[in-house]
């Protein structure tokens, strides 16, 4: 039986290279006898194959935003790698304006970033339960400086026209997202373009989006505004991290998730590397081992390139691999994003980049949930806050440097000792430190939950992403997960959620 | 045409997914029933739930005799009475949304600010659980008496919990939406399926989606569930029971924990004590009544977490009223320290399919590889 592949004969690493090669269609022969791959193959496979190739290798350079050591990442992992691991995602080198570049972030692979090394964000329109707020792809921002002083009655069943909490320093829309101002004489280039403000003044934007910074990133590489992670439809109109696509090749896509980077099909299936695959680019996954695991195909006739190699499995079956390792589909997993096949003794999910440990002493639990989640030392889980307003700006009020009246009423009804006891802050010991700047330890006033002033007393606690992280009283033995879901809408909106890694039931959301 | 291990067709894995799609075929060409002709093996049958409602007896879609005073208010209701819209007032978020939400987790007193109607009548579905005719039970609608089932008096003027009500209709929308839910019995030491006066129902969290038949309004038979034993132990409850005339009931155990979550939540759950199964089996189906006490304090966080105000307020369902009311009506485990009751008489209406149980030990099959 025969199929239709995509040929990267014609393709090189040079940036000169002829389109005209891309979409010319080779026959190669199909490793599989199975009618239903066939269909898949040419019904589904090949139109994204063509798409996404013309972006991928269009005159495009991969590029890795760093140059970090050599070193061996830890094998005994499942979810994370070590700080000095040489595992950084590709991407599609692309023509900046002055000023920008590209920065390796640990959670979400690379990010542009402005001169100061600010990451750089854009806020796409959503609609919510009762309207919509954010930005129009290629119009004007409507981030503004005006301090908005009512609810926008976005979510049921709460009405518009609620005054919203501490109006007395309540910041604007602005001064929490700057926008990145472009000079007068700055000039489109590619995506980027340069878009009026209500003001007069001129804001970069990237494919249509006006850019803003975050008044929560500190230092370059800092990822605190947003994520590329899903934040659910119930989340709030939420700021995401733009960076530049992803060096992969057609037939694959990156899902951002609380371990990393996952590397999928474009169908949305898990590949997965073999510990008996011990030579780079050789396969000794046939006969049995082909049972449960199938070879991820490559097209017959394609250039081979920096991290994606080939295993020649016979004359005209070729097979993909990455950074030396073939890659593999498991025959039992249940739909998309799963880590199924990671339950096998030596077989992994593949990563462009997996996030970095957290500190000493945390831990992954087995959970009732259905799945794995990240928790303390007693193997309780661990939780983080979510919390957006009800402005049309839709402030974030999920970290210490904002309100805590949201935190505070679902914790403990307003009372901060309830809240510390119904949800205690994950305390740290004493000179505990981070190799992950997504961990930080942090000084956080027990009765107002904003950070504590220098010389205060206060709780040394561990945050992540610069948010303190919980535990719940009502987690009475590890493995549970009870407070997930508490708070308003089930906990996405203005309420905990578990940390979770792994979710066999809801496909691995990787909620925010 | 003879199938010989048809346990290996509804899986949701890839080779599954195969298999699943071969039985149908297989189906169409042998007879519908041929599926579940002997899904009792060597004294085991196993079951998948499909519906699940906690049982309202209605009297008319407008409960005319057990809701006199109308359905109660819901969040949106009480919201308007709390703040009106027309007072010409602006209200804070703090007075206002955030105290109704705080005080959704955090109940602060027992008085209700807001009426609360309770179930009249003399009639409702369940089981006698405490083997007494006492003053507040039910009659059942075919004439038992003595049926325990405080919490029909709890929920059965609130629109949520009635048929086709929010909570009704989602409550069996998740359940085939949401793998979480996929709740298993399984019977073992069966000898017939019509009388045997010893069998064990084994109660388990499976794995599996849920299959349609073709006519995409029903389950089928003869799927197969694999077993959860690796996140679903607490799931795991044994119960000893006899079947007479077709109907299984078990003796009550102490604690039985299943779970319901809504999708996007990783947690959700009911604990009931004493509880007991009564339902009619066959090779295909297995239908009837779960009573037992169920935890309150539990019961309500499983709302809470699970069903957000938004959720509550398209049933007209306060979360803060319910809680006041279940406390009251609570009437069985009683808090050795404080007297209080902690858990409330109640019935569920179950409805299962047969399925094939895969425990873990049990080898794969892999027909897939069958194909030419």
């Amino acid at each position: 039986m025969r199929s239709i592949g995509v040929s990267f004969a014609s393709v090189t690493r040079d940036r000169d290279l002829s389109p005209s090669g891309l979409s010319r269609r080779v026959w190669i022969r199909s490793l599989t006898r199975s009618p239903l791959n066939l269909f898949h193959f040419l019904s589904t496979d090949l139109p994204v194959a063509l798409a996404s190739t013309a972006v991928f290798f269009s005159g495009a350079q991969l590029a890795t935003a760093a140059e970090p050591a050599a070193a061996a990442p830890d094998p005994f992992n499942q979810y994370w790698q070590s700080a000095d691991a040489p595992d950084h995602e590709l991407y599609v080198k692309e023509v900046l304006p002055p000023g920008f570049q590209v920065i390796a972030t640990e959670l979400e692979g690379p990010v542009f970033a402005d001169a100061q090394g600010r990451t750089l964000y854009k806020w796409p329109l959503q609609t919510l339960r009762n309207g919509a707020t954010g930005d129009r792809q290629g119009r004007p921002s409507t981030c503004t400086n005006e301090v908005l002083r009512v609810s926008a009655g976005l979510m049921s069943p709460y009405p518009a026209g609620l005054a919203l909490p501490d109006l007395d320093h309540r910041p604007s829309c602005v001064d929490l997202w700057p926008p990145v101002i472009a000079p007068k004489d700055a000039k489109a280039v590619g995506k980027w373009t340069v878009i009026q403000r209500g003001d007069g003044a001129e804001q970069w934007a990237y494919d249509g989006y006006p850019l803003y910074a975050s008044s929560l990133d500190r230092k370059p590489g800092d990822v605190h505004g947003g994520t590329k992670m899903s934040a659910g439809g119930d989340g709030g109109v939420v700021r995401v991290p733009v960076g530049p696509a992803i060096g992969i090749p057609p037939g694959f896509k990156v899902v951002p998730s609380t371990s990393g980077r996952l590397i999928t099909t474009d169908r949305g299936d898990s590949v997965y590397t073999w510990d008996g695959d011990d030579k780079p680019n050789v396969s000794n996954c046939y006969k049995d081992c082909l049972i449960d695991w199938a070879p991820v195909l490559a097209p017959e006739i394609v250039k081979e390139r920096d991290d994606w190699t080939i295993v020649k499995r016979a004359p005209g079956v070729n097979q993909w691999a990455f950074r030396g390792k073939p890659l593999y589909t498991y025959n039992y997993d249940r739909g998309s994003r799963n880590f199924w096949g990671a339950d096998v003794p030596g077989w992994h999910n593949a990563y462009t980049q997996r996030a970095l440990r957290p500190p000493e002493g945390f831990t992954v639990q087995d959970a009732e949930g259905g799945g794995q989640v990240l928790a303390d030392s007693r193997g309780h889980t661990i939780y983080y806050y979510n919390c957006r307003d009800d402005s049309f700006a839709q402030l974030a009020c999920d970290n210490p440097d904002s309100t805590q009246a949201y935190r505070m009423a679902i914790c403990g009804n307003g009372d901060p000792k309830l809240c510390r006891e119904t949800f205690p802050y994950v305390i740290a010991p004493a000179g505990a430190k981070s190799t992950s700047r997504l961990w930080s330890v942090i000084a956080i006033d027990p009765n107002t939950g904003h950070r504590a002033a220098p010389g205060q007393e206060s709780l040394q606690v561990w945050a992540y992403r610069d948010r303190p992280v919980y535990n719940y009283v009502g987690d009475d033995q590890p493995g549970v997960t009870n407070a997930d879901g508490y708070g308003e809408f089930t906990g996405g909106r203005n309420g905990f959620k578990a940390f979770v890694l792994r979710d066999i039931f809801q496909g691995n959301a990787f909620r925010q | 045409m003879k199938i010989e291990r048809p346990a290996a067709a509804a899986g949701s894995s890839k080779v599954s997914r195969l298999l699943l799609g071969a039985l149908t075929v297989a189906g169409l060409t042998s007879g519908g029933s041929a599926l579940a002709a002997d899904a009792l093996r060597d004294g085991r049958i196993g079951y998948v739930m499909t519906e699940r409602r906690w049982a309202v007896y209605e009297s008319s879609p407008e409960g005319k005799i057990e809701c006199p005073h109308g359905f109660n208010s819901g969040p949106r209701e009480q919201f308007e009475e709390l703040f009106p819209k027309n007072s010409g007032k602006t209200y804070t978020e703090m007075e206002s949304r955030l105290m109704r939400e705080g005080r959704a987790f955090h109940l602060e007193n027992q008085k209700d600010p807001f009426p609360f109607y309770e179930a009249q009548g003399p009639k409702s579905y369940g089981l006698n659980l405490d083997g007494k005719v006492g003053p507040n039970d039910y009659q059942g609608p075919e004439g038992e008496k003595g049926v325990d089932n405080q919490l029909y008096r709890a929920i059965g003027c609130i629109a949520a919990y009635r048929m086709g009500g929010v909570v009704s209709f989602f409550d069996t929308v998740d359940m085939y939406r949401n793998g979480y839910n996929r709740w298993l019995i399984e019977l073992t030491g069966v000898d017939d399926m019509t009388n045997d006066d010893d069998v064990t129902v084994t109660t388990y969290r499976g794995l599996n989606d849920l299959y349609r038949d073709g006519t995409g309004q029903a389950f089928a038979p003869g799927s197969t569930q694999d077993v959860d034993i690796r996140w679903g132990k607490s799931f795991i409850s044994k119960l000893k029971g006899k079947i007479v005339n077709g109907v299984l009931t078990t003796e009550p155990v102490d604690l039985l924990k299943w779970p319901n979550s809504q999708p996007g939540v990783f947690s959700g759950y009911y604990i009931m004590r004493g509880s007991r199964f009564q339902l009619t089996v066959n090779q295909d189906t297995a239908k009837g009544v779960l009573g037992g006490y169920v935890d309150v304090e539990s019961y309500i966080h499983q709302l809470n977490t699970n069903w957000a105000t938004h959720h509550q307020s398209y049933g007209q369902l306060s979360a803060g009223s319910l809680n006041r009311a279940l406390l009251r009506l609570a009437d069985g485990y009683p808090d050795p320290k404080t007297g209080a009751n902690t858990a409330i008489s109640s019935a569920i209406e179950l409805q299962f399919v047969q399925t094939y149980l895969m425990h873990p030990q049990e080898k794969k099959t892999v027909v897939a590889r069958k194909s030419p």
